[in-house]
């Protein structure tokens, strides 16, 4: 079996994505208003709990059923913000649109808690039997070539974090771009959309092309450009910065890529 | 609202947001995009090596397993390597899962690019004689449809292949040839797809039953509907093992040479090279069997569809600014 240990310190990881996430929801009410970022950090804190539950019984929360409702309904969300970047900016963003690698990761979890097939040992509801002294392994899935896609294609999302995270100016079109709204950066703007479809042919609106003009008479605006920034940038930057959600994805895309396939 | 953000704010101060921002991205050229495939195959290995079968004494017996056949002097170290993975099989599999899964950081981490490469060479060719037993050559099991030459040495190879220097980038008709050169990168590819072939040809995989055995053999413990399909390509191939093997080798060779082709046919051999990959990887490997469980790599197809693209020629190359890229890895094409 899979040492529970193993499950344990990814449980522990999966917890702590969730309280980052948590606090960047917060954050982003206390010092930037609505960041236009939020349901991204919902679905982080989301994942993050459930997927604790999966690793470790002692961190289930809540039936099966009412897991499947939330990333069904995740699912359909992101699905919906995919298809409108589709419509502004094509079929591209099905490759690198910014919510892409969210509505795979929401699908993902969909899949994994309505294809489980508990343990016949299993006691109580649903997932609780999967972790503990057991482990995850006892379970298995339905329907496992779905697991070996999504978990490739969970790995391609990671390295491509990994890469635009390192890469020159690590603003990766739309798919990357967004979280750097949360502002960590002196000097960064948000803008509209509407902005960017002006981009000529060829650039696309991939990226931002016009700062707003300021709603409060000139004064440098926070991410959702209803508060002026404050002294407290510089941990708004910490915990608000694009690093911090990408790596929020990528600790959540192994550990998801891990679950799959130690279950097929 | 929709937003996006401007990196620059200074610069959209001034008027020019439109072209800072454009400026900021480029996207991964076609090696880096190599690159990140490997990276993203290497991460696929390393989460496979943490399922529950590598955890358990069956893995080192498993291991113990690939020393049949092979001369005393490469087996004895197999049987020993075997022998204290079976006895520590907990803390030498969670080594062996994490390293693999930090190979594969490490390529997609730009800084970590040539040290991650480096180790992955060193890590494959270790694999390649303690965990496949030099993928068979040395003995009469090996096939290009189980494995031959064995799928980790061909993480090797497009380790050296995708090695982030562009040397040969002015020049180089395909990726694979732009950091050693299309004379290197030609024979490289020449050996390889060449001992196919002829593993192809050997006399226990044209004896009649030969392929129709070694791919229903793969039906075991899949789905439903990939045993169904490995057993009516099995039943295909009965008794058809030494026509089956010529015509195979036939398109290994031809694959073998292509390189060496003008574009147009150098072309089509490379998509030929897929199609035989993708053939074998599916109908011969099961998808390396990794929806049976207890899989430790996706097997050589997908790794030989991989190598196949960086194969891939190009109409004309022009070098390109590298002042930008930390690990030279720019190197756009017209």
């Amino acid at each position: 079996m899979t040492p529970s240990w193993i499950l344990d310190i990814l449980a522990g990881l999966m917890l702590l994505v969730a309280a980052i996430s948590a606090g960047r929801l917060v954050a982003a009410r206390a010092w930037a208003g609505p960041a236009g970022e939020a349901d991204i950090d919902v679905a982080h804190l989301l994942m993050g709990i459930a997927m604790a539950g999966m690793l470790v019984a002692g961190l289930t929360t809540l039936p099966n059923g009412v897991w499947d409702a939330i990333f069904a309904v995740l699912t359909a969300w992101f699905g919906w913000r995919v298809y409108r970047e589709s419509r502004r900016e094509g079929v591209r963003v099905l490759a690198d649109g910014h919510r892409m690698p969210h509505l795979v990761h929401s699908a993902a979890m969909l899949y994994m808690f309505a294809a489980l097939n508990a343990p016949a040992a299993s006691s109580g509801g649903g997932m609780s039997g999967m972790g503990g002294g057991s482990g995850m392994a006892m379970s298995t899935l339905s329907v496992p070539v779905v697991a070996f896609i999504f978990a490739l294609w969970l790995s391609v999302y990671v390295v491509l974090d990994l890469d635009c995270l390192s890469g020159p100016g690590h603003t990766r079109g739309s798919y990357f771009a967004a979280p750097a709204l949360a502002g960590a950066t002196a000097g960064t703007r948000s803008v509209s959309l509407a902005a960017a479809s002006a981009a000529p042919a060829g650039t696309s609106a991939r990226v931002a092309v016009a700062p707003e003009q300021p709603a409060n008479g000139g004064t440098p605006m926070s991410a959702g450009g209803d508060r002026p920034a404050s002294a407290s940038r510089p941990a708004r930057g910490l915990l608000l910065s694009p690093q911090v959600a990408a790596g929020c994805r990528i600790a959540m895309g192994v550990t998801m890529a891990f679950m799959l396939i130690i279950m097929i | 609202m929709s937003d996006i953000a401007v990196a620059d704010g200074e610069a959209a101060r001034r008027g020019n947001a439109r072209t800072a921002a454009v400026d900021s991205w480029r996207p991964p050229d076609a090696k880096r995009v190599l690159q990140l495939s490997l990276a993203a195959i290497w991460l696929l290995d390393g989460v496979l090596q943490y399922q529950s079968f590598m955890f358990t004494k069956g893995f080192g017996q498993m291991l113990a397993g690939t020393a049949s056949g092979n001369p005393g002097v490469v087996a004895s170290p197999i049987t020993w390597d075997a022998n204290l993975v079976e006895h520590h099989a907990v803390l030498l599999n969670t080594i062996f899962a994490t390293i693999q899964l930090l190979l594969a950081l490490g390529i997609a981490w730009r800084p970590t690019l040539r040290i991650a490469l480096a180790a992955s060479v060193a890590w494959a060719l270790g694999v390649w004689w303690f965990g496949e037993g030099l993928g068979e050559v040395l003995n009469s099991a090996a096939s290009p449809v189980n494995g031959a030459p064995g799928a980790v040495i061909i993480y090797a190879l497009l380790a050296v292949l995708l090695w982030p220097s562009d040397r040969h980038a002015a020049t180089a008709p395909f990726a694979a040839a732009r950091a050693v050169g299309a004379p290197v990168a030609r024979a490289l590819w020449l050996v390889l797809w060449g001992s196919l072939a002829y593993f192809a040809l050997m006399p226990d995989n044209r004896a009649p039953q030969a392929l129709h055995d070694m791919i229903a053999g793969m039906a075991s413990g899949e789905p439903g509907w990939l045993a169904a399909l490995e057993n009516h390509a099995a039943s295909l191939v009965a008794n058809q093992g030494l026509a089956a093997s010529v015509v195979l080798a036939v398109a290994l060779v031809v694959i073998a040479v292509g390189v060496y082709l003008p574009r147009p046919a150098a072309r089509a051999t490379v998509v030929l090279a897929i199609v035989v990959a993708a053939v074998i990887w599916v109908f011969g490997e099961a998808f390396g069997a990794i929806l049976a469980g207890g899989a430790t790599d996706p097997n050589s197809g997908l790794l030989l569809i991989l190598l196949a693209a960086a194969y891939w020629p190009v109409r004309t190359v022009v070098t390109a600014p590298a002042a930008t890229q930390p690990v030279g890895t720019e190197g756009a094409r017209a």
